[in-house]
């Protein structure tokens, strides 16, 4: 599903250059959830944007689903990831003039198809908010914005979804309750999860754990989790 | 591919739908909607006015295009003209006799047929009173000048013997429909149906007769049948035009005319402005709707489509909505003007309509393009790291593209590309110095702010202060609102100054005391007396002109014919005696162009130029002076020699100076001057020209008694009629002035709304300060009027440029220095961009902190 082999990020900041990634490699199998965990700052959002192809390394070898990214310019990567990757963010990036309905539907317009309105209806029932379809997001509470954007994020029949902090935003009830979807909806679908977090007990729930450190990967055990 | 393309509408369409729950979008709308309602109503108005106005002084002249023979026109030609699409009617001018009982009177005879008049109607005094009439004499009767019948003391309903023909006394005719067609007799008017013209027996072989055609249509027909009267010209025929046969009052409506489509640009220009402050908030709203999209998989290539389409569909639909306000504007300006525009207007046409959604569309591409690229350069990183966003477009690529874009609305408005260059270079320059000169203001203002005293109230001084370190703060958005409103203020006020002086130099042309009297025939024993009588009575008289009657027989010893431009040789001058003169000095309101006055003559003027006058070729010849546009029209020059035949004597003068002069300064004009001693011998009289106030019949009787012999002639109908059309233009310059206006101010609404989101962000935070309504609204208050006091600054110094050179380049006034400006413009400035500023922010200030904040982070 997603393959990397040393993959580096290097960042130039005047004469002096930061590798937040150094030479990593790594593996998603389908259908299974990863979590990578780290510190703030030490690098996680960085690897979600290159896993991705929202961005691209300063060296090292990416494949998604099968594909190698390094071959793709921005628009080739972009139609690989079209109808098949979904995204959860932390801040939502629910677009504010966009009701419930229409930011569900946002992803399912890129490509013509007859029954978009449906499915995305159908997909915002089952994250619970069959009855807020013409809600703008200010009119929402953080969870509920956090639910329209899984909706969104599944509604493609995403093969992959990647979720940046999801509950980072979110006071740690309303964050269990969005995680608790979340694990639901990607059971549900079959999906691959890749989850990227700084909590501790979120990454226990997924089947597998990385933990980035000092830009390189190492598995986490599960005592280190507090299992 | 198909369906691609049509979801790609589809989609487009829906998301501009949902995109107008957004203030910016709808900032866009209504500024683009602004710029179409703005250039089809003025076009629509112009177009309108302009072909209203047209005919009206197509009124004056009889018709739109008026030729003159000394013969019947062919059946072929009226056939012609009338295939093109023109109306015909017939006159036919003459100087005959009429009697009554006893007495005589050289009268100057107008035959009409039944289409006369094509425009205007007649003021006939039938018995019963003044009546409007759009229609000639009834065929038996004569209709006669009041002079006529206080000469003849003839009452309406007696005969009178016009030839052989008699004649019932009709009416009393006090103003022609065409007026300006008889004022070249001197002769009262008779007015008579042209079908009892045979009946007078008048017209015989060698009888002086003016034969017109005066032909009534619209433009285009005019322009069809242009070719064949050139030729008719060439052949000797005159043709007047309404354009041509009338400079001044073809000058005043070229001059509104360019007014209006100057005004029609600064509307645009200033929509255009709207326009980019809009689409750079609308940018940076739809940078994250663009980074979404891309990490959903959309392609560069589509994210650029979708946008542009939905623009397109915005730029549509406020094309569709502007130009219906247009239409509806252009219909409420012509009600409101109603009894003002007496004009009887044709039917709105649809060019401005074309016009107004091109320029829409051009102002949309120009105005916003280079900024909305800014959207296709966004990364789908920006999702996770927000402080991703694309570097703004270059301030170069988008004050380049929307100047490009303006000079194409500027040559396609003022049809004139070499100008369009030139304002557009010279706004080029402008704009650069704009930036460095704004920025160098604002810099100073600022730290001029910053070395107020400080203080612990909240008194102005201290609002002086934040306000200003407010604008320091967001120095390229202050610059870059600084410049926006600038230009603003800039339009409004040109449009405003040079309003101001079009309708002076108007005023100018005819002021309160124009002569609206004219008295010819005037002895030279008779001279001394009528001057003093005149000098009691008259409010304003001009000098006392001697008036020879001549006819240019040879130029440059060569039959005038074949020495003149073949357009010229039907020109009025070769046809007619023409009024010579004698003068020491340049006469009033004429200005040399060429060569030099009459130098004093050594050795006696008088007897000098007597033997160089009669002297043959060779010898040293008359010093003359010749009218400009004549020369023109007959291709002379300096040094080239006209022979005049006076009575039975031949005098040739070499021509030494050439004059500029007002045709339509209701003053004695002459196309030739000789130097005194010349023409003294010859039989002449005198001719003048004075102003009578209305009321003052009396002394006007006065003189008809004292002085029996001479002709007073009353121009004050013409006068009249030509103050009328500069009033009429005045007052649509100043309603369009009002536009634009209104236009300037939906600039400052449209830039300050979005700035809001900003604003309401500091305001919020200083409310979190703890600062109270009364200081939130001083602060606020003093920053907008420090951004509208620099503005003023900035466009005073642009306005004084620009009018500098449009009065000189395009609408030929004399330029002059506006310290008003310097004043004006600032203190206009402040209180605008306050006042608007304040009102606009009046929300903000009510609002809870807790909201102003979260504003921003929606952005």
């Amino acid at each position: 599903m997603l393959r990397a082999a040393h993959l580096t990020k290097r960042v130039e900041s005047g004469d002096r250059s930061l590798t937040i990634l150094n030479a990593l490699d790594l593996e998603v199998f389908p259908g299974e959830s990863l979590a990578i965990l780290g510190q703030s700052g030490a690098g996680k959002s960085t690897l979600l944007g290159l896993l991705a192809g929202l961005d691209a390394p300063t060296s090292g070898e990416l494949a998604l689903f099968g594909e190698p990214l390094g071959a793709l310019d921005e628009d080739g990567r972009a139609a690989l990831r079209a109808g098949r990757v979904g995204f959860v963010f932390q801040n939502f990036q629910l677009l504010p003039t966009l009701t419930a309905l229409e930011n569900v539907l946002l992803p399912l317009e890129l490509a013509p198809g007859a029954d978009a309105e449906a499915r995305a209806r159908d997909w915002l029932a089952r994250v619970g908010l069959g009855e807020r379809l013409d809600h703008l997001p200010k009119q929402l509470s953080g969870g509920e914005q956090q639910r329209v954007a899984l909706a969104r994020a599944f509604v493609t029949g995403a093969e992959l979804v990647f979720a940046d902090e999801p509950t980072g935003n979110l006071d740690p009830a309303t964050g269990e309750r969005v995680i608790d979807t979340l694990f639901a909806l990607n059971r549900e679908a079959g999906t691959t999860l890749v989850l990227v977090t700084h909590d501790r007990a979120l990454a226990r729930r997924c089947d597998r754990c990385l933990e980035l450190v000092e830009g390189r990967m190492r598995e986490a055990e599960p005592e280190e989790l507090g299992a | 591919m198909r369906g691609r393309h049509l979801h790609a509408l589809r989609l487009s369409w829906r998301g501009l739908r949902r995109d107008l729950r957004a203030g910016d979008v709808r900032a866009l709308f209504l500024a683009l909607t602004l710029a179409v309602a703005a250039a089809t109503m003025i076009g629509f108005f112009l177009d309108r006015l302009e072909r209203g106005l047209t005919r009206q002084a197509g009124q004056l002249l009889g018709g739109d295009v008026v030729l003159e023979q000394s013969r019947p026109f062919e059946a072929e030609l009226r056939a012609a003209l009338e295939e093109a699409g023109l109306a015909l009617s017939d006159q036919v001018d003459m100087v005959s006799m009429v009697r009554h009982g006893e007495a005589f009177q050289p009268v100057s005879v107008k035959a009409v047929d039944d289409a006369y008049p094509h425009y205007g109607e007649s003021l006939v005094d039938r018995g019963a009173g003044r009546e409007a009439l759009a229609s000639g004499p009834a065929r038996g009767t004569a209709w006669i000048a009041p002079r006529l019948a206080l000469l003849l003391n003839l009452e309406t309903g007696d005969t009178l013997r016009l030839g052989r023909a008699e004649l019932e006394v009709g009416g009393v005719i006090e103003r022609e429909a065409d007026p300006s067609a008889g004022f070249g007799s001197f002769n009262p008017r008779l007015m008579i149906h042209l079908d009892d013209l045979a009946a007078t027996g008048l017209v015989q072989p060698g009888s002086r007769i003016e034969y017109e055609l005066l032909a009534a249509g619209p433009a285009a027909a005019v322009e069809r049948v242009m070719p064949r009267l050139e030729r008719l010209r060439a052949a000797g025929v005159e043709v007047r035009d309404v354009r041509r046969d009338r400079p001044r009052l073809g000058s005043a409506l070229a001059r509104a005319d360019r007014y209006l489509s100057l005004a029609g640009l600064a509307a645009v220009l200033l929509a255009g402005v709207a326009v980019a402050m809009a689409t750079r908030r609308y940018v940076e709203r739809h940078l994250d709707t663009a980074a979404l999209l891309r990490c959903f998989g959309a392609r560069q290539a589509e994210l650029v489509r979708l946008f542009a389409l939905q623009l397109l569909w915005l730029a549509l639909a406020a094309s569709a909505l502007g130009a219906l306000l247009g239409l509806a504007g252009q219909a409420a300006l012509l009600a409101l003007l109603g009894a003002l525009v007496a004009v009887e207007l044709p039917p709105p046409g649809p060019a401005p309509l074309v016009l107004g959604v091109l320029t829409a569309l051009a102002v949309l591409a120009g105005f916003a393009g280079p900024t909305l690229l800014r959207l296709r350069r966004v990364s789908a990183l920006k999702v996770l790291r927000r402080e991703l966003d694309p570097l703004p477009a270059s301030a170069w690529l988008v004050v380049g593209v929307a100047g490009l874009v303006f000079g194409a609305l500027l040559w396609l408005y003022s049809g004139d590309p070499g100008l369009s260059l030139v304002l557009l270079v010279g706004g080029a320059l402008a704009g650069g110095l704009l930036w460095g000169l704004g920025g160098v203001l604002l810099a100073g203002l600022l730290a001029l702010c910053a070395r107020l005293p400080r203080r612990d109230d909240a008194g102005p001084l201290q609002a002086l202060r934040l306000g200003g370190r407010q604008l320091a703060r967001r120095r390229a958005t202050s610059l870059g609102q600084l410049l926006a409103f600038s230009v603003a203020l800039f339009a409004m006020a040109m449009i405003a100054l040079v309003r101001g002086d079009l309708v002076d130099a108007w005023r100018d042309q005819l002021p309160a005391d124009t002569p609206n009297h004219f008295a010819i025939n005037i002895q030279p024993g008779e001279r001394d007396a009528f001057e003093a009588a005149l000098g009691e009575a008259a409010a304003s008289r001009s000098a006392l002109y001697p008036m020879v009657r001549g006819r240019l027989t040879a130029i440059d010893g060569r039959p005038p014919r074949q020495a003149v431009p073949e357009e010229a040789r039907g020109d009025n001058a070769l046809r007619r005696e023409l009024n010579l003169t004698w003068r020491a000095s340049l006469p009033e309101g004429n200005r040399l162009v060429a060569g030099e006055w009459f130098a004093p003559r050594a050795g006696g003027a008088a007897g000098g130029w007597v033997e160089a006058a009669e002297a043959g070729p060779g010898a040293a010849r008359v010093p003359i002076s010749v009218e400009s546009g004549l020369a023109e029209r007959l291709g002379l020059a300096l040094g080239d020699t006209l022979t005049f035949t006076i009575g039975s004597a031949a005098i040739t003068g070499e021509i030494e100076s050439l004059r500029e002069l007002d045709w339509d300064s209701f003053r004695p004009n002459f196309y030739v001057i000789f130097p005194p001693g010349v023409l003294e011998r010859f039989g002449h009289s005198y001719i003048t020209a004075f102003h009578l106030d209305g009321a003052d019949r009396e002394a006007l009787r006065g003189l008809v008694r004292d002085f029996p012999g001479v002709t007073l002639l009353d121009v004050e109908a013409i006068l009249e009629r030509v103050r009328e059309v500069l009033a009429r233009v005045t007052r649509a310059v100043e309603l369009v002035l009002a536009f634009v206006l209104l236009a300037g101010v939906s600039v400052l609404h449209a830039a300050l709304t979005a700035s809001l989101p900003v604003r309401a962000h500091e305001a919020g935070l200083l409310r979190v300060f703890g600062a109270g309504n009364r200081l939130l609204a001083r602060v606020q208050g003093a920053e907008y009027a420090l951004l509208g006091l620099a503005s003023g600054l900035l466009a005073a110094g642009l306005a004084e440029l620009a009018a500098a050179g449009l009065y000189g380049g395009w609408l030929e006034l004399t330029p002059r220095w506006h310290p008003e400006l310097w004043l004006g413009l600032p203190a206009a400035g402040a209180v605008l961009v306050g006042g608007i500023g304040l009102w606009l922010s009046r929300g903000l200030r009510r609002r809870a902190p807790a909201e102003s904040l979260a504003l921003l982070g929606e952005t």
